[in-house]
C-alpha cells in the first residue's frame, strides 16, 4: 500500500483549476498578477506556462472591472475563475457581485446562467493589518443568488473547487490565508465535493463545535486537549456557507444538547448568528442543555501588531473556554 | 372586577365557620366597611365587613350553613358581572376575579399548581422535554447549572431516582429533606466492602507527628530541572515522600508485611501503593520496587500511574503487590487524618499539607513549613514502639533528605 499522496491546500486549488481547464476549454482564470508572478499566494504559479496568456489573463487593478468582465464571460458561455487578490476587494467589485452575478439568472427568467467563480483570499494571520485580513463572507451570504464556499482542508478545497466551476450560478470562493501552506490528503484524480454538505470533522458526544475555515483546525486542536479533561467534542465544518447543511448541524446538537459556533469574522453580524438561530428554530430546540453559544472576532479593525491581531479573533483556549462554559456543571 | 368574599379565618384553630345571617340581600349596594353578614366561631360571633364597593352579586351560603375557613361565601362587584353559580372550592391562594375563578373552573388542580410555580423555574429547553415525557415536576428537580438552572443531567437523576423510589405526590408538605438515591456499585462498592472489612477487622491504632519540610522543598527545587529534563514531568512532593517510605520500609520490615490467618508474611519486595482520587471513587496503583528507584524513576512511574487511574486506563496489575499505601491529601487543608489500611496492608500513611508553622528551634519560635504525617497500623501485626520507630524514621528522612540520595 502505498502511503496517501500529500498536497498542500494551495496545490490542491491549483491542480484542481489546471485539471479543469485541460478538460474544458470554456473554463479560463482572470485577475491581477496571475500570470508570470503566479498571484498574490502563487496559487496560479505555472499555470500561464501550460495555459497561455488567453487563458490566464492578467488584469488592471480594478476589481470592478474583473468581475464585470466575468460576469458578461459567464453569461456569454464561459466559465471564468477569477481571483481577488485579498477577499477585502469584493468591496471594490459589489455591485459586478451583488447586482449583476447574484440577480442575472433570476432577472432574465433563467434565460442566462452566471458560472462564474470568484476566488479570493480571506482571513488574518499574516500581519496584513486591517485592509487585508478581514473576513467578510456573512455579507456575500446575505446575497440571494450567490454561493458561498470556505473550505478549510486541502481534500475539501479541491473538490469543492470542481463543484463551484461545475455550478452554473455565481460562487464565491474563500480560501484562507493560513489554510495554504497547510498539507492533506488529495487524490490525483479529479473529484467533486457536493457544495452544501457540511462535514463532520471529528466525532463526539458532549457538544458539537461548528467551525469554519481555519477555526475548524483550532477546533480540533481544542478538542484534543478537552478530550483530556473528558469532554467529547464532536466537530461539523460546514464548508459550504450558501448553500449551508444544517440538517447535519441539527442532527449533531440533538446528540450533544450543547454547541459553540465559532469562526472568525467579528462575531456581531457574523454567519454565526445564522447557525445559532437555525439550530434554534430547529427540532434540535428541544435537546438544547445549554444556551448556544457563539464565539467571533472582536469588534475591531485586524491590526497590524501581530500580538492584538491574535487577541482579535478567537483562538485555541477561547474554544476551549467556550466548551468548557458550555458544558458547564455545578 | 368581581371580589370574593371569603369565610375569614378568625382564630389560630378555626376551620369552619357557621354563616349566622346576611345583612345584604343580593343586588344590594354595598361600601367598603359596610357590615355583609354575622359568622358565628367555635367561641364568638363576628360581624363580617366588605372589602371593596359595589353590588352584592352573590350569596352562597345561607343562615346556619357551616363553610371551611377562606371558602368563597359571595361575590361584590359590579352588577353586570357575571360570577359562578356555585361556590368555588376553598382554595386559599385561589384569585379573586370573577372571571379567572370561572377559567379556573375548568382546569384540574394539577395544572393550576403548575402554573403557580412555574413561572421561576429555569430549565434548559431538553431538560423539559425530558420532564415532559416522563411526567416529572420541574419544580421538584434541584438544578445545578448557572443560577439555578435545571439541566438534563438534574432530569436523568430525577427520573433515575424517581425508579428507585416514586416521588411523593405533596413533596411541598413533606418536612423531609430532599435527597437523590446513588446506587451503591462498581466501584464504590468495592471500596465500602473493603473499607468496612480491614475497619472491622484490624485494629487500627493512628500516630502523627509533624516533619520540618525546609530541606525537602530544598531538594525539590535543586533537583526539579534535572529532573524535568530527564523526564519531562515535575517533581513533585509525592515522589520524595514516597522515596522516605520505601527507604523507611527497607529498615523496618515488620512495617512490610502482611497477616495471612496466623501467618505474618514479611515482604522483600517493596511495593508502595498511592491513593489516587478519580471521579466517583479512589484507586490505588502500585509503584513496584520503590526503594531501588531514584526521584527520577519514582517522578515518571507516578506520573505514570496517576494519568492512567484518572483516565480509567490503569490495568489489574498496575494496582497488584502493594505492600504498603500512601494517601496523600496535601493538596487540601487538611492537618491530620486517620487513614484506613488497605488490605491486606498493615499500615498506611496519611500525609497532609505543608503549611508554615511556628515552631520553637534552640529556644526561638520560627516559622517552618511543617507537614503532618499520620501512620496508622494493624495492632495485630505490630505494636506501637516498632511502628513509632518506623514514623519517626520517615520524618527523619524527610527532614534530612540528602540521607535519601546515598
Amino acid at each position: 500500500m502505498s502511503t496517501p499522496r500529500e498536497l498542500t491546500y494551495l496545490e490542491a486549488v491549483r491542480e484542481c483549476m489546471s485539471q479543469e481547464m485541460r478538460v474544458n476549454e470554456d473554463v479560463f482564470i482572470m485577475g491581477e498578477d496571475i500570470g508570470l508572478y503566479g498571484g498574490a499566494f502563487g496559487v496560479t504559479r505555472g499555470m500561464l506556462e501550460e495555459f497561455g496568456k488567453e487563458r490566464v489573463r492578467n488584469t488592471p487593478i480594478s476589481e470592478a472591472a474583473i468581475a464585470g468582465a466575468a460576469v458578461g464571460a459567464a453569461m456569454t458561455g464561459m466559465r471564468p475563475i477569477v481571483e481577488l487578490q485579498f477577499s477585502d476587494f469584493i468591496t471594490i467589485a459589489t455591485d459586478q457581485i451583488v447586482n449583476q452575478a447574484a440577480k442575472n439568472r433570476y432577472m432574465f427568467g433563467g434565460k442566462g446562467k452566471v458560472p462564474l467563480v470568484l476566488r479570493t483570499p480571506s482571513g488574518s494571520g499574516t500581519g496584513a493589518a486591517a485592509q487585508h485580513s478581514q473576513s467578510l463572507e456573512a455579507w456575500m451570504a446575505h446575497i440571494p443568488g450567490l454561493k458561498v464556499i470556505q473550505p478549510s482542508t486541502a481534500y475539501d478545497a479541491k473538490g469543492l473547487l470542481k463543484a463551484a466551476i461545475d455550478d452554473d450560478n455565481p460562487v464565491i470562493f474563500y480560501e484562507h490565508k493560513l489554510l495554504y501552506r497547510t498539507k492533506g490528503h488529495v487524490p490525483e484524480e479529479s473529484y467533486s465535493l457536493p457544495i452544501g454538505k457540511a462535514d463532520i470533522k471529528r466525532a463526539g458526544t458532549d457538544v458539537t463545535i461548528v467551525a469554519t475555515a481555519i477555526m475548524v483546525h483550532k477546533a480540533l486542536q481544542a478538542a484534543v486537549e478537552l478530550e483530556k479533561e473528558g469532554i467529547s467534542v464532536e466537530i461539523i465544518d460546514p464548508r459550504t456557507l450558501v448553500p449551508l447543511d444544517i440538517e447535519t448541524i441539527v442532527e449533531s446538537v440533538k446528540k450533544t444538547g450543547r454547541v459553540v459556533v465559532v469562526h472568525e469574522a467579528v462575531k456581531r453580524g457574523g454567519f454565526g448568528g445564522e447557525i445559532a438561530s437555525l439550530i434554534a428554530e430547529s427540532e434540535a430546540f428541544d435537546y438544547l442543555d445549554a444556551p448556544i453559544k457563539r464565539l467571533g472576532g472582536k469588534s475591531v479593525p485586524i491590526p497590524y501588531n501581530p500580538v492584538l491581531e491574535k487577541a482579535a479573533i478567537p483562538q485555541e483556549q477561547d474554544i476551549i473556554q467556550a466548551v468548557k462554559d458550555t458544558v458547564f456543571r455545578r | 372586577m368581581a371580589t370574593a368574599v371569603f369565610m375569614p379565618k378568625l382564630s389560630m384553630t378555626m376551620e369552619t365557620g357557621t354563616v349566622i345571617q346576611w345583612f345584604k340581600q343580593e343586588g344590594d349596594l354595598v361600601r367598603e366597611g359596610d357590615v355583609l353578614l354575622e359568622v358565628l366561631t367555635d367561641k364568638i360571633n363576628i360581624e363580617v365587613e366588605s372589602y371593596s364597593t359595589g353590588t352584592l352579586l352573590k350569596i352562597y351560603y345561607g343562615p346556619d350553613q357551616v363553610v371551611p375557613v377562606n371558602q368563597v361565601i359571595g361575590y361584590v362587584g359590579e352588577a353586570s358581572e357575571v360570577v359562578p353559580d356555585i361556590a368555588p372550592s376553598a382554595e386559599p391562594h385561589s384569585s379573586t376575579e370573577a372571571t379567572e375563578v370561572q377559567n379556573e373552573q375548568k382546569e384540574n388542580h394539577e395544572t393550576r399548581e403548575r402554573e403557580s410555580v412555574g413561572q421561576k423555574i429555569r430549565a434548559t429547553p431538553v431538560a423539559r422535554r425530558i420532564a415532559k415525557d416522563n411526567e416529572i415536576d420541574l419544580s421538584l428537580v434541584n438544578g445545578t447549572g448557572p443560577n439555578g438552572r435545571v439541566q438534563k443531567v438534574d432530569i436523568e437523576q430525577a427520573v433515575a431516582a424517581r425508579s428507585a423510589k416514586p416521588i411523593s405526590t405533596q413533596p411541598e408538605t413533606t418536612t423531609e429533606p430532599r435527597s437523590r438515591k446513588v446506587k451503591v456499585e462498581g466501584m464504590r462498592k468495592v471500596i465500602a466492602e473493603r473499607m468496612a472489612v480491614s475497619a472491622n477487622t484490624a485494629p487500627h491504632v493512628t500516630l502523627s507527628t509533624e516533619a520540618d519540610m525546609s530541606q525537602v522543598m530544598e531538594v525539590r527545587s535543586t533537583l526539579l530541572p534535572t529532573i524535568e529534563k530527564m523526564t519531562g514531568h515535575r517533581l513533585s512532593y509525592t515522589e520524595i515522600i514516597m522515596k522516605a517510605v520505601a527507604t523507611a520500609l527497607s529498615r523496618h520490615p515488620k512495617v512490610n508485611a502482611s497477616l495471612k490467618d496466623d501467618v505474618i508474611e514479611l515482604h522483600e519486595t517493596i511495593n508502595v501503593g498511592l491513593a489516587v482520587a478519580v471521579t466517583d471513587g479512589l484507586l490505588v496503583p502500585v509503584i513496584k520496587q520503590a526503594d531501588r528507584k531514584g526521584l527520577a524513576d519514582l517522578t515518571t512511574e507516578t506520573k505514570r500511574v496517576a494519568g492512567l487511574a484518572r483516565d480509567g486506563r490503569l490495568l489489574p496489575d498496575d494496582m497488584r503487590g502493594g505492600t504498603f499505601t500512601i494517601s496523600n491529601l496535601g493538596m487540601y487543608a487538611i492537618d491530620v487524618f486517620t487513614p484506613i489500611i488497605n488490605q491486606p496492608e498493615s499500615a498506611i500513611l496519611g500525609v497532609g499539607r505543608i503549611h508554615e508553622k511556628p515552631v520553637g528551634v534552640n529556644g526561638q519560635i520560627v516559622l517552618r513549613p511543617m507537614m503532618s504525617l499520620s501512620l496508622s497500623f494493624d495492632h495485630r501485626v505490630m505494636d506501637g514502639a516498632p511502628a513509632a520507630a518506623f514514623l519517626q524514621e520517615i520524618k527523619e528522612l524527610l527532614e534530612s533528605p540528602y540521607h535519601l540520595l546515598a
